[in-house]
């Protein structure tokens, strides 16, 4: 497995948010984690991206017991993370935002070929690429985000509700890249509201209720179950 | 009554090239409050304190301050570590770093009146008094020499801050220093690499003080006022805009004091902050 996760209690201060999680994602796989909002979603991609410690449990990435190492060394094992609200650095420029994906020796070696993908996969982004991040539309900054997560040359994305904001026809063309994303050879773990799209690019899929796993498995056995129909599709 | 061109322009020189005073002083403040939200009060004691070695070392080890300054820099740097350190392990915000800057600033200045009392203490150099005849009007020297520095400095930090890696990462940090780790920037490195760059630039305004201005203790907070309104003005964090803004409020001074009265220099700084303030509410 590339990533393992057992067991894992994460939360705030005192408030917990997330209990007794456990999954997996394998090289090559999409998995998607769906639930409702509230559900302690963003707090799990966020832990596993090191942006939070986990209190208990165990979190491994191709062996590396990712518990002892720093919030600023995650990427450099190959995690990068495409964040809810996409979070880009509004003042800087497009290409700057890109840049900082590359951050990291290893990945700036590669600068100018991970920028020839980036610009291949989201053409507009070479027009616009003097420009403030903060300028741009949401699906352009959006664009941006998974441009700057494919910089670090990852194995694996992590996507917080990628189509969170974004007009219905750039939803469609958001999923077709993560999928692509997976088909350049890395792995995805995904995070969404929108559970029809997630569950049909997913290979496996988990759902998070009050920040537990209440149940797993194929996307088609999921979108089978009664309480799956009946919460999220509303049938 | 209306004072002569000649006059204007003389006042509209000397107030750009004291201007960039301002700037420098400017440049380190404007750092590490746009960069690390660190509002940093001791900056101008410090630069007092640069200015009181380089006295130190000219009259009593005679060492001429182009090459005292080789040493000071280093150490302002060393101090501004010794500083963040003490940020960093008290994990002070914005807020809180005015209170302690400004005990650190207190400190400075009772130890600089203890080792150098209050008397006036004045670097005499032969040096001071030259300046340039252009036309009808005079450059002094002293100064101009400060503003190229100060270009110098103020012109390399914003290239640095633009161009390089570790710029992009500071100016990244600032905005989501969270998402900034997350893709590797260790920003408490960084971090500690701003506080002594920024202290350095004290130290480089400490010798040119030593070099222009008298020295007495109280004067650490003469600067205050007008070069925070100059670190808004400019701009925070953006090194060509904090020296820019300097020649504007050290002009506009100028020319206010040659028009009206010298007394109404210091209400220039604010007038125009104010202005800004009013016609672009975001502006810093």
């Amino acid at each position: 497995m590339l990533l393992e996760a057992r067991n894992l209690h994460i939360g705030y201060g005192d408030a917990p948010a997330v209990w007794d999680v456990s999954f997996d994602v394998d090289a090559g796989e999409i998995v998607s984690v769906i639930g409702p909002n509230g559900a302690g979603k963003t707090t799990l991609i966020n832990a596993i991206a090191g942006l939070l410690r986990c209190r208990q449990g165990e979190l491994r990435f191709d062996g590396a017991d990712m518990k002892r190492v720093r919030a600023h060394d995650y990427c450099s094992h190959g995690i990068a993370l495409v964040p809810e609200g996409r979070r880009l650095f509004t003042k800087m420029t497009v290409e700057e935002n890109l840049e900082l994906g590359c951050y990291l020796p290893a990945a700036r070696a590669a600068r100018a070929s991970s920028l020839e993908r980036v610009y291949g996969l989201f053409p507009i982004l070479r027009d616009k690429r003097q420009q403030p991040a903060g300028e741009l539309s949401g699906g352009q900054q959006q664009m941006v985000a998974i441009g700057r997560a494919l910089m670090a040359r990852p194995r694996i994305v992590l996507f917080d509700e990628p189509s969170l904001g974004l007009a219905p026809t750039i939803v469609d063309d958001m999923f077709d890249i993560i999928s692509r994303v997976r088909d350049d050879g890395a792995a995805v773990l995904l995070v969404e509201q929108n559970v029809l799209k997630a569950l049909s690019i997913a290979d496996r899929a988990y759902v998070l209720e009050q920040g537990r796993i209440v149940a797993t498995g194929l996307p088609d056995e999921l979108l089978k179950q009664p309480h799956i129909r009946e919460a999220y599709l509303g049938v | 009554m209306m004072p002569s061109a000649t006059l204007l322009g003389q006042a509209l020189i000397s107030g750009v090239l004291a201007g960039g005073m301002y700037g420098l002083l400017a440049l380190g403040l404007s750092l590490s409050w746009g960069l690390l939200r660190l509002v940093n009060l001791s900056h101008f004691a410090l630069a007092f304190l640069a200015a009181y070695l380089t006295y130190e070392m000219g009259t009593t080890y005679h060492i001429d301050p182009w090459w005292s300054v080789l040493l000071i820099v280093p150490a302002m740097f060393a101090i501004g570590l010794v500083q963040h350190w003490i940020f960093d392990r008290f994990k002070v915000n914005e807020l809180a770093s005015l209170l302690i800057t400004f005990s650190f600033a207190v400190m400075l200045e009772v130890g600089i009146q203890l080792y150098w009392t209050a008397d006036y203490r004045r670097f005499e150099t032969h040096y001071a008094t030259w300046s340039i005849k252009a036309g009808p009007f005079y450059i002094p020297v002293l100064e101009l020499i400060l503003c190229l520095v100060a270009g110098v400095l103020a012109w390399g930090t914003w290239l640095w801050l633009r161009k390089t890696y570790v710029g992009k990462a500071l100016r990244a940090s600032a905005e989501d220093a969270d998402i900034a780790a997350a893709y590797g920037v260790d920003h408490k490195k960084l971090a500690y690499l701003l506080s002594g760059l920024g202290a350095a630039y004290a130290g480089v305004a400490g010798t040119f003080i030593a070099l222009i201005a008298t020295l007495a203790p109280a004067q650490i907070w003469a600067w205050l006022g007008v070069v925070f309104a100059v670190v808004i003005i400019g701009r925070l964090g953006n090194p060509l805009g904090a020296l820019f803004a300097g020649m504007l409020i050290g002009a506009s001074e100028s020319i206010a004091m040659a028009i009206l009265s010298p007394a109404w220099a210091p209400v220039v700084s604010f007038s125009v902050l104010i202005a800004i303030l009013l016609w672009d509410p975001e502006w810093s």
